[in-house]
Formats: C-alpha cells, structure tokens, sequence
C-alpha cells in the first residue's frame, strides 16, 4: 500500500497526461479550459507527494519491479520540485499563450508526459529504466522547445536540440552496455557490490561510466558540453526555457547523485574529473553570462554557472551516509528563482517575445514597480545574496564542500558568486536607473502575475526554513 | 570470438560520432544516431552471449523502442525544416550562434 502512495504522484500525472490526449480529439474544449485541468492533476500530485515526503528508503514493488524504483527522502524532494515547477509552468503557459497564438490542448499533455519522465527518472536505480525515462523527458521537452511550428528560430532550437540530444543519449546506451558486460547487471546496487568486490578500474566498467558522465553532463549543460543550451533556451517559448531549465536539471541532477553514490569507489575515482569539470563549467558559465544581451540568453548561462556548483556539490557528497539534502535543496532554491523569472517574462515579454534584451526592460520600475521587485528578488536569490534561498543554497553547497575537504572548490565557488553578481546586477540597474520608455501592457491573464508572487513568497520562504527550522 | 563482435560494435560506434560532427545534412546526421544506438545494442547481445544470460536481449529490444521513437520525431523535425527552407544543410539554419 506504502510502494502505491509513493507510486502514486508518477500515475496521478501519468493518467492526466493521457486524459489530456484523449481530450484533444474534442474540438469543443477550450485550450485555456485544459492549462486548469492540467493544474489540477500537478496540484493533486504535488500533495500526495507532500503526504509522503517523509517516507524513508523504500524499493518499490520489489517483486514486480525486481528493484528498479527505490523511492527515498531525496527522490520525494525532487519529486516535488519537478511537480511544483510543472504546476508553476502550466500557470504562466495560461498567460503566455493569450498573446502568442501558437497552443494547441497537446502542449499541456506533453508538460505532464516529460513530468511523467522526470519523476520516473528520479525513482530509477536502474540504468535500463534510467535510459528510458530519460529519453521520456527529452523527447517531450524536444518537442515543447519546437512547439511554435511557423518560427524558424524555434525549429532551429530542436533541431540543435534533438540532434545533440539523441547523440549523449547515444553515449548513454553504450555505457550502459560496457557496464552490463563488465558486471553482468545494468542494477545500481549489483553494479555498487560489483565495484565494491572487484575493482572500478575495470576498463569495462571505466568506460561505461565515463560514456554515462558524458549523457548525464550533456543533460546537465556542463562544461564541454554546454554549447547547445544558450541556443535552445534562446529559442523555445519563455515557459518552456523556465520548464527545461528547472525541472529538467532537477531530475537530471538526482539520477546524477544517485548514480554516483552507489559506491564509494566508484565516486573516488571520479573527483579529480568532476572537479575540473565543476570549475570550468562556473567560469565558461560565467563568461558567457557576461557577453550576452538577451535575458533569456543570460539565464541561460547563468543555469550554467549553477550546474557547477550542483557539480561541487556532487564531488563533496559522502556515499557512506548519501542524503541529497545539499543537492536537494540547491535545486529547489534554483527552481524558485529561475522559474520566477521566466513566469515574469512569460508576461512581461508581450506578443511575440518582442522584449528580450536588457535594453527593452528600462524604466521597467517606473511602470510595473511590483514586478521590477520580485524580478529583483529571483535575481538577487540567483546571486545569492542573503536572506534569499540562493544565499542559504550557496553557502551550504560550499560549507559540504569545505567539510569533504575540497577548499580550493569552495574559493574557487565563492569567487564565481562574485562574478555573476555582475550581470545580474546589470538588469537589477536597467529596471531601476532609467527612465521607461514603453507602458509595459500585458496579456490580460491574471494566472502568470499569480506564479511570480507566489515564487517571490517561496524565495524567502526556502530561504528561512533552515534557520526557523 | 566475442572480442570480434566487441570490435565490431566499437568501430560501428566510431563510424556514428563522426557521421554525426562531419556530415552536413540532417538526414545523415539522424541515420549516424541510429548507427551509434545499433552498435550498442550489438554490444548488448555480445555480453549477453558472454555472460549467457538472457538479459542483454531485452535491453537491446528496449533500446529498438526508444530508438524508433526518437526516429519518429526527427523526421517529423526533418519535414518541418524542410518547409521552412526547402533544404537540408546544417549549416542553412544558423539564426542561433552561441
């Protein structure tokens, strides 16, 4: 009955998203009427998910499953951050779409079939399972970021996006295979007691494992492989980057940690590359943020700077006692700020994300005070200047890196935060010091205005959970 | 024996990356993906023969599913950009420099 509740949020979305499906073959029911049916089903999720948030390690269904889904405090917590940014996203889609006209009732099944994926990705300790959910989300997010049919500049985003993707998804399947035949088993915990009996320097297992690193990097917008995500960001639909860019990275993240914590060898072997990584991801990241002019294309390496710090936190998780609470909670302070601001530029941007650049949001203070505020909160939490989450993310992801010993990472952190203040400071000074030159009208839809305030309330609440907890 | 079919998946895998960074054209591209996920179900049933298991079988027919799904949504892309430029090249669709 327990594995059923935990099983529970994945069929609540799972059946939304195919009721969705099937509603669309009606001409009479209005695309706005399925963004409400399509909050329920998240909202409905999000508090089963809440009821079992404090379920400890479970295997679902062992006999069934033959221990693939192990469900444990972090996945829950992931679970509920991908939850709360579909529920988030569905939200502003409802603005963004009274003024771009491209939405047809499928856009919001496809929302809940990629979450669909995500959460299964979360529960997966399986690499067979893992690949397949994660192929769920990316074909979905694939066709979300094309969505707008008749815009060259979005099929452009999937075609770049569908042919790196299935390239690292590619790399992914042929680790996979390295790994079933070095251990005989495609099972985190086989391949945890294989490693632990044998040896990870098995070439078979060593080349598996980088094969994986690459899809799961590639996914996560790391350092070598972080290119293809100004461009896809820069072209999908404003709800749809802030989608990709927090729940997608979410799920990614959890996989990410949970594989690499099956063993303590295994993660031993790895640290001085995911160190390397980690830190050039954060400056590549933050030198691309600098030179960009669109704030989508800003946000976009500025998600990059914040993979390299979930990637420090990566390298300083101990596999003995693994509890995700570091990454957990850095993912959900992203979550809120990153999706803020896209729900704010969901209605902000106008009809055809005709404002993009930092030059088009001047004097924005002047005329929409309030959300020049709350932009000015996600962008200060995403700095991580106290007492927002991003601060209190921050600083926990460097003290865990302090702690595991890695002092060279936590200065080398710090002084990425430094630089990234700069470019978002550069927005936070366009809004506030410069006379407005536009009225700043919008679609009329109350819903996306509703998801920034809700986010801004979420900001300083994560923020101070720790500290009133 | 099963070193051959080893080598076999490894070059077919190789063949698939640089398929995939040199040639132009979207079609091409797609077909070296596919190369890349065929050279590692071949893998699949290499190991399976090794470990005699039954167990790389299935995986190598999961991985078919997964395949023929993303084939499915490139040609659909395929077709979608060919509407828009009548053309195929890569290097055509180049709005988005990052």
């Amino acid at each position: 009955m327990d594995d059923l509740m935990l099983l529970f949020p994945l069929l609540i979305i799972g059946s939304g998203a195919l009721l969705l499906m099937l509603l669309a073959a009606f001409e009479k029911i209005e695309v706005e009427s399925a963004s409400y049916i399509s909050m329920g089903f998240f909202a409905a999720a999000f508090f089963v998910q809440l009821l079992v948030a404090s379920t400890p390690e479970t295997v679902l269904f062992g006999k069934i499953f033959n221990g693939m889904l192990v469900s444990s405090n972090f996945t829950t917590i992931a679970g509920l951050i991908i939850l709360g940014c579909g529920f988030f996203t569905t939200m502003s889609s409802h603005t963004y779409f009274r003024v771009n006209l491209f939405c047809t009732l499928e856009f919001y099944a496809i929302i809940l079939f990629g979450t669909c994926g995500m959460l299964l990705l979360t529960l997966s300790q399986e690499l067979i399972t893992a690949f397949i959910s994660l192929e769920i989300m990316s074909l979905s997010i694939y066709i979300l970021v094309g969505y707008d049919r008749s815009n060259i500049r979005s099929t452009e985003a999937i075609l770049k996006y569908l042919m790196l993707g299935a390239f690292a998804g590619a790399f992914f399947i042929m680790g996979t295979a390295f790994i079933y035949g070095g251990t005989q088993s495609t099972k985190f915990a086989e391949i945890g007691s294989f490693v632990a009996g044998h040896s990870a320097t098995n070439p078979l297992v060593l080349g598996g494992v980088f094969f994986i690193f690459v899809a799961f990097l590639f996914k996560a917008a790391a350092f070598p492989f972080h290119a293809w995500v100004i461009d896809v960001y820069d072209g999908a639909a404003a709800p749809v980057t802030g989608f990709m860019a927090t729940a997608l990275k979410t799920a990614v993240f959890t996989i990410f940690a949970n594989f690499l914590a099956i063993n303590g060898a295994l993660h031993q072997g790895w640290i001085t590359f995911l160190f390397y990584i980690a830190v050039f991801t954060m400056f590549g990241g933050n030198l691309i943020a600098i030179g960009q002019h669109s704030i989508k294309r800003m946000l976009a390496a500025s998600g990059i700077v914040h993979s390299g710090y979930l990637l420090i936190a990566l390298v300083a998780i101990s596999t003995d006692h693994f509890t995700g609470t570091v990454i957990g909670y850095y993912l959900a302070a992203y979550a809120v700020g990153t999706l803020g601001i896209f729900s704010a530029l969901s209605y902000l941007g106008g009809e055809g994300e005709k404002r993009a650049t930092f030059e088009d949001f001047k004097g924005l203070a002047k005329v929409r005070p309030y959300s020049a505020a709350a932009i000015t909160v996600f962008l200060l939490s995403m700095a991580g200047i106290p007492p927002t989450a991003g601060f209190m993310a921050k600083f926990y992801v460097i003290t865990s890196a302090v702690t595991a010993g890695h002092m060279t990472l936590a200065l080398l952190g710090i002084m990425s935060s430094i630089l990234s203040i700069r470019y978002y400071l550069r927005l936070i000074i366009n809004m506030y010091f410069h006379e407005a030159e536009e009225y700043f009208e919008t679609g009329g839809s109350p819903w996306a205005t509703a998801a920034t305030f809700i986010l801004v309330f979420c900001v300083f609440a994560i923020g101070l959970y720790p500290i009133v907890i | 024996m099963i070193q051959n079919y080893l080598i076999l998946s490894i070059i077919l895998f190789c063949l698939g990356i640089l398929g995939v960074i040199t040639r132009r054209n979207v079609f091409t591209v797609f077909m070296s993906i596919e190369l890349m996920l065929n050279a590692a179900n071949l893998a699949f049933l290499a190991f399976s023969r090794l470990h005699e298991s039954m167990d790389g079988h299935v995986l190598a027919m999961m991985v078919m599913a997964v395949a023929a799904a993303e084939a499915a949504l490139a040609l659909a892309v395929v077709i979608l950009l060919h509407k828009h430029k009548g053309k195929l090249d890569t290097n055509l669709f180049s709005l988005l420099k990052g």
